[in-house]
């Protein structure tokens, strides 16, 4: 071969060398842009949504909004006081019930391995997921048509049932954040099984305890489909009176619904980014 | 409590030493059992929780099922005036409204997580990824809320006429824009299930090692050629798990859902026209149904409704757990 036809080859794989590198290179600009737009398209809704909820609902937003009773949906001037304490009684009695049982649950499936802890690991996954309207149906069947009484009881029991199994799974990833040499080292010293816990898993465990728990009761107070179910107004909760104004013609009854979702939305954020916030801290100091 | 401390210094043979042995033993024993109990007491009634559930649900729609006969899971109509009850068309409307939801976050969310887990700086990617995070605290009935009155007008005026007037898609988008309709919904799904797409397959993506990466860009890949061929098939069992559970999420909402799918338990000519699910009809039926059999097909909705998002969570657990980084050639990174 001479030393032309080499050169001449080699030039030409060269040439199609480069113009593959650019075809590539084309394609991967391209598609990073996509990407990169995707990431704005996914950011998108949140941005407009705080808009309107800010601005549609500051203008309801006032003293007397939020201590007074509600009015009838065409007269201006109603509160949402009612909506607000029935709000935070049916979450406080939901924690109530809540806080205790998944405690001592995730106790159980961080001490306890085998069968029953495998499966109780997984129904707790399974049901985390499992639609909120049907906890509701759940509260209706075993309470609220047995009893044939509707009621913040009921409704408490709902969220409760919501917020088990993700407390559960959170508290049970926290304490597995304690190195089980801890808590061996306990035992080892003789100190009693409660005590331990007591004293090295849950003091340990805490701090993403309550963050894990934070955000379960983030999620409670923005539920609607379980209180459809269990309580009979609307005005004895905040997101049974967004959907219930929301959905109706008149403007003073959207006004209302877009305030009572500001003071919601504020609320839930603020829960979610304190709970953020604790994360961090923690994350930090572990450092 | 350690022994020691409960004991005091050992005292052997001292007056009074058996005495406090047995008394402590006792004591320890009496916690121990207390302490036992308690735990068991509390994984106990989850465990009833979830029977209880169960059990109702099944129990309290068998009056319905009686009614119906098995025919309930797919008969088409739902005519409660006349007796007659079947979640077939509800059905049909969940998975579509869940399938078009897809087709919308599934792209979005990928890029997303890509654009968030390997291309974005640092500086970029973590207030993005917190603002995607808050997305998810944001109540469904505040999104409910924005969907119908931000989103309806704006579907009905712009989105859908452009839609229809579309040259090859038209069709799937033709008729009266109303603005509640099926793609209303699919949208407003869409926007609750990006947060669980984005942090799941953000997750996977970050969970392939750097050596893959690093592979496929020592063999001449180009960037996008690493993410595309080594990274992303890397985490594909995670993105699966990604997908599975935002299905099953999209399936279950309801009270979104009913605000701005327009609820009418028909099959629907197009993608703009009004629909149903089982979560919004459940929503909707439940008020108005008659007791006795009316209430006892709501909850029988349920029951199906439990079916699909139980078979479908189960599969995503599954995948989720199988997901942790199997090591995927990258020699079909450069091609």
């Amino acid at each position: 071969m001479s030393a032309v036809v080499v050169a001449r080859r080699r030039e030409l794989i060269r040439a199609t060398a480069q113009r593959s590198l650019m075809r590539r290179r084309l394609t991967g600009r391209i598609a990073q842009t996509l990407c990169a737009v995707a990431a704005v398209a996914a950011v998108a809704p949140l941005v407009t949504l705080l808009y309107y909820t800010i601005s549609r609902g500051a203008g309801a937003l006032s003293w007397a909004f939020l201590i007074h009773a509600p009015a009838p949906p065409t007269i201006p001037g109603g509160g949402i006081s009612t909506a607000i304490a029935g709000s935070a009684e049916i979450v406080g009695l939901a924690l109530l019930l809540a806080i205790p049982t998944s405690l001592l649950a995730a106790l159980y499936l961080f001490e306890r391995s085998g069968r029953l802890a495998a499966g109780l690991r997984f129904s707790a996954d399974v049901l985390t997921g499992v639609p909120s309207i049907i906890i509701g149906i759940f509260a209706y069947a075993l309470l609220v048509l047995p009893l044939h009484q509707f009621g913040n009881l009921a409704a408490a029991f709902a969220l409760a049932v919501l917020m088990l199994p993700i407390m559960i799974r959170a508290d049970e990833e926290a304490m597995r954040t304690i190195a089980l040499d801890l808590w061996e080292a306990g035992i080892a010293l003789g100190a009693r099984r409660g005590r331990v816990a007591r004293s090295v898993v849950l003091r340990g465990a805490l701090p993403d305890i309550v963050t894990g728990n934070l955000l379960a009761i983030a999620r409670a107070v923005g539920e609607t489909a379980p209180l459809l179910f269990t309580l009979a107004t609307p005005f004895a909760a905040m997101t049974l009176l967004i959907y219930t104004d929301g959905t109706q013609a008149f403007p003073v009854a959207q006004e209302t619904a877009w305030g009572t979702a500001l003071v919601l939305l504020g609320f839930v954020l603020l829960l979610s980014v304190v709970a953020k916030i604790a994360a961090w801290r923690i994350s930090q100091r572990a450092r | 409590m350690i022994s020691d401390a409960v004991l005091g210094p050992p005292r052997a043979g001292g007056p009074g030493g058996g005495v406090r042995r047995a008394l402590a033993k006792r004591r320890t024993r009496a916690g121990e059992r207390t302490y036992a109990g308690l735990r068991w007491a509390g994984a106990g009634l989850f465990a009833l929780v979830v029977v209880a559930l169960l059990l109702s649900i099944a129990g309290d729609s068998g009056q319905a099922l009686l009614h119906s006969g098995v025919g309930f899971l797919w008969s088409g109509t739902w005519n409660p005036a006349a007796g007659q009850y079947g979640a077939g068309i509800l059905v049909v409307g969940t998975l579509l409204t869940t399938a078009v939801a897809m087709v919308i976050v599934v792209p979005i969310g990928l890029g997303t997580a890509a654009f968030l887990s390997e291309l974005a700086p640092r500086w970029v990617a973590a207030p993005l990824s917190t603002l995607v995070g808050l997305l998810a605290a944001v109540p469904s009935i505040v999104v409910g809320l924005w969907g119908l009155i931000v989103l309806t007008p704006v579907f009905a005026n712009q989105v859908e006429p452009f839609l229809a007037s579309m040259p090859l898609l038209g069709w799937l988008f033709r008729g009266e824009a109303y603005g509640p309709s099926i793609l209303l919904a699919s949208v407003v799904l869409a926007v609750m299930t990006l947060p669980t797409m984005v942090a799941l397959s953000r997750t996977a993506l970050a969970g392939v090692p750097v050596a893959d990466r690093e592979a496929a860009l020592a063999l001449g890949a180009t960037r996008w050629q690493a993410i595309r061929r080594a990274v992303i098939p890397a985490a594909r069992s995670g993105i699966q798990a990604a997908v599975t559970l935002a299905v099953g999420r999209a399936m279950g909402e309801s009270i979104a859902v009913a605000m701005v799918i327009g609820n009418r338990p028909a099959i629907p000519a197009s993608l703009t026209a009004p629909g149903a699910t089982l979560g919004s009809a459940i929503v909707n039926q439940f008020a108005e149904a008659t007791p006795g059999i009316g209430t006892s097909s709501v909850i029988a909705l349920g029951a199906v409704l439990l079916l699909l998002t139980v078979l479908v969570n189960a599969g995503g657990q599954a995948l989720l757990r199988r997901g942790h980084g199997l090591p995927v050639s990258t020699a079909g990174a450069l091609r």
